[in-house]
């Protein structure tokens, strides 16, 4: 697999959310589909998250929640990433996400939803879709 | 049969609603065999490994009457909003007919962090209550006397302090405070709040210091260490929350001993936080593992002779991790089985988790069931009857050997490095991560199947009722911190505060200087943030603010 098809995948959690074992067990499955995954772990505050976006420039940027102020927070988010001039990368979504607020996140920008029941094939297909890039299967990228 | 379904129909049907044995490892992945006899049990010997209920190593219960010669406290959590909500909360819960309260804070609380935080504030009064300061405490147990009433608090940074500052403002007597919190740091730290909130060298050392406070002061406040629940939750098995656990609790009692408070004063007020997982066999042989790694460690190792320091109490939180978003009423069946396990295993305190904690925090109704799930237990099953009823059993004592041989084996790799080193250098987050890692490769390969989630998925579904509560609350409540912030005795204040800081920066105790620094009205973000500074760290974790008193002179 060469550099030019990878997925740089930027994760992370805003807020004083402290449930992080999705998120981190997602960095694991992702990294051995060959995502290149820049973990960022938790407590980020959305321009310490944009900052590091414009660094590393990823392709998507990932959030996870736990807590009920998801639709507050990633609001704030794309906002701020509009005030860089990074909004086109694309923003999904993981956790404890109501299928009630979908809307509502989609219509502020959100790209991707994995809400309770979600698969890793499911987020793998998304990466693939949203970034227009394939990758390889299996263990042999960037485990 | 005059059905008109097809062969495939019929047999797809089949398939879908058919029970089959899909797993013979236990849920933590334990092997297990078709029956167990006396041959599996070579080595057992009833005095030596069991002990009657009540007797040394308390295998089979820490009493010998059990739950004939005292019940065990039925708790119910609550939290949201301001004080005033939680308030309220109480209120109904006691109406419900619980026993214990148990007050959980919201996520800044619990963090340390002020109502008023620039970029966090969305979050206050969301997942628990808001309790920044001493006169908020006061609000939230008006009109209950912690002298007489016991209060427990699902909660870690900054409770105590505030607690006690209370008391003394109160004027009452801290000999009697009754009521109890959970002084692990260290669970914190590998439970989410990382380097970054509870750094693990500070982090323990909060520990010591809060335990060395409150036995030397507070002798009646119960001490919920290790916090193994969250431990558990994060991502371990039986035998791992058994070994992390008494990793803390070990070191902890090792360092208390350093400051000449021996194990027979101490242990006493420790009561071991756990949880109850999903597979009823396994639960059940972790408590009596847990008891007996428990009662041997603080005779053989810590030289205690007090049976009170040997016999551990279990406060007991059924598993949340272990319930599900889809067809959510199906959890109300899981905190069954988990409750009656944990009755079965002989735990002191037991809250059951509310179905829809995969959700939202409670509703109202879903509280109530909770409840009424452990009187069906008490009143109609006979739970509480006999003591250690599955005791004897060839398989309950088989696996209570092999959780028990599998914790202490961990335990020795984590007592090799060291504790406070393996948690910094991350190799208990590593062990927490893979088997949250191997369990998702099961779940996705479909080797372990949860009803709803990866297997038997409900067809349509309405969204589940979600917790909901009326803002007001939280908006005067937010306005009143910001005029008392404004309305302090400045010149007491900064006193307090540089007398916090030096006692912290020179890394001793610093709980009666943040208690002195509460009563002059501190919030826990102004005084936990000057002991971060004053060990070296940035005064807001999220290094957006920096402290209102600058820099304090030593």
């Amino acid at each position: 697999m060469s550099a030019g098809v990878t997925i740089r995948c930027l994760l992370g959690m805003l807020g004083t959310d402290v449930h992080s074992k999705g998120i981190r067990t997602l960095a694991q499955l992702l990294r051995d589909r060959g995502v290149e995954v820049i973990y960022l772990g938790e407590h980020n505050t959305a321009d310490g998250m944009v900052s590091a976006l414009i660094a590393e420039d990823a392709d998507v940027i990932g959030l996870s929640f736990s807590t009920s102020t998801y639709v507050h927070y990633t609001r704030d988010l794309i906002e701020r990433m509009k005030a860089a001039g990074v909004d086109d990368v694309p923003v999904m979504l993981g956790g404890l996400i109501h299928r009630e607020d979908e809307a509502e996140l989609r219509s502020i920008g959100v790209k991707g939803i994995f809400g309770p029941g979600s698969t890793t094939e499911q987020i793998v297909r998304f990466l693939e879709e949203v970034t227009g890039k394939r990758l390889s299967a299996g263990r042999d990228g960037f485990g | 049969m005059t059905d008109s379904r097809s062969a495939a129909d019929i047999k797809a049907h089949l398939e879908d609603v058919s029970v089959k044995l899909s797993r013979t490892a236990t849920w933590s992945g334990i092997e297990t065999q078709a029956s167990y006899g006396p041959n599996d049990l070579p080595d057992h010997d009833y005095a030596r490994d069991s002990g009657d209920p009540g007797e040394y190593p308390y295998t089979r219960g820490a009493y010998p009457q059990m739950y004939r010669s005292r019940m065990w406290t039925l708790r119910n959590i609550v939290g949201y909003g301001a004080p005033a909500d939680t308030r309220e909360a109480i209120a109904g819960a006691l109406k419900m007919g619980t026993a214990g309260i148990n007050v959980v804070l919201d996520t800044l609380s619990q963090e340390a962090i002020d109502p008023d935080h620039p970029a966090l504030s969305a979050d206050a009064g969301q997942e628990g209550c808001s309790l920044p300061t001493v006169r908020d405490l006061e609000v939230l147990l008006e009109g209950i006397d912690v002298t007489q009433t016991d209060v427990a608090w699902h909660s870690t940074m900054m409770v105590y302090p505030l607690v006690v500052a209370m008391v003394r403002k109160q004027g009452k007597d801290l000999s009697k405070l009754q009521g109890s919190h959970m002084p692990d740091h260290l669970q914190l730290r590998l439970g989410g709040w990382s380097e970054a909130i509870v750094p693990a060298e500070l982090g323990h050392r909060t520990t010591v210091d809060c335990i060395e406070y409150s036995v030397k002061h507070s002798p009646r406040w119960a001490l919920g260490c290790p916090q193994a629940y969250d431990l558990r939750e994060r991502g371990l098995p039986a035998s791992g929350e058994i070994a992390v656990g008494m990793a803390i609790a070990k070191q902890t009692l090792r360092d208390l001993a350093a400051r000449g408070l021996g194990v027979d004063r101490v242990a006493p007020s420790m009561a071991w936080v756990s949880g109850s997982d999903i597979d009823f066999f396994e639960e059940i042989a972790k408590f009596r593992a847990l008891r007996r790694v428990w009662a041997r460690t603080m005779r053989e190792q810590f030289g205690s002779q007090d049976a009170r320091a040997q016999r551990l109490r279990i406060a007991c939180h059924t598993s949340g991790r272990s319930l599900v978003y889809p067809q959510p009423l199906n959890n109300l069946s899981r905190a069954a089985v988990q409750t009656l396990a944990a009755l079965l295993g002989g735990v002191q305190s037991l809250e059951t988790c509310t179905y829809d904690e995969p959700i939202c925090i409670p509703t109202e109704e879903a509280r109530e069931l909770a409840t009424r799930t452990q009187q069906i237990l008490a009143h109609e099953v006979g739970a509480a009857r006999t003591a250690d009823p599955l005791g004897g059993s060839y398989y309950i004592e088989a696996l209570t050997h092999r959780v028990e041989a599998d914790a202490l084996e961990l335990l020795g790799k984590i007592e090799a490095i060291g504790l406070v080193k393996a948690v910094e250098e991350g190799t208990v987050e590593a062990i927490m991560d893979d088997y949250n890692y191997k369990i998702q490769g099961e779940l996705d390969r479909q080797e372990r199947i949860l009803v709803g989630v990866n297997k038997f998925q409900p067809k349509a579904e309405t969204p589940p009722k979600r917790f909901r509560f009326n803002q007001a609350h939280m908006e005067s409540h937010l306005q009143r911190f910001k005029e008392l912030k404004g309305s302090r005795d400045d010149v007491v204040l900064r006193e307090k505060i540089d007398a916090l800081y030096r006692v912290a920066h020179r890394r001793e105790n610093a709980h009666a200087a943040m208690i002195d620094a509460l009563l002059a009205d501190g919030s826990i973000g102004e005084v936990w943030g000057t002991v971060r500074l004053a060990t070296g760290l940035p005064y807001d974790p999220f290094r957006v603010l920096e402290s209102p008193f600058g820099t304090p002179r030593l």
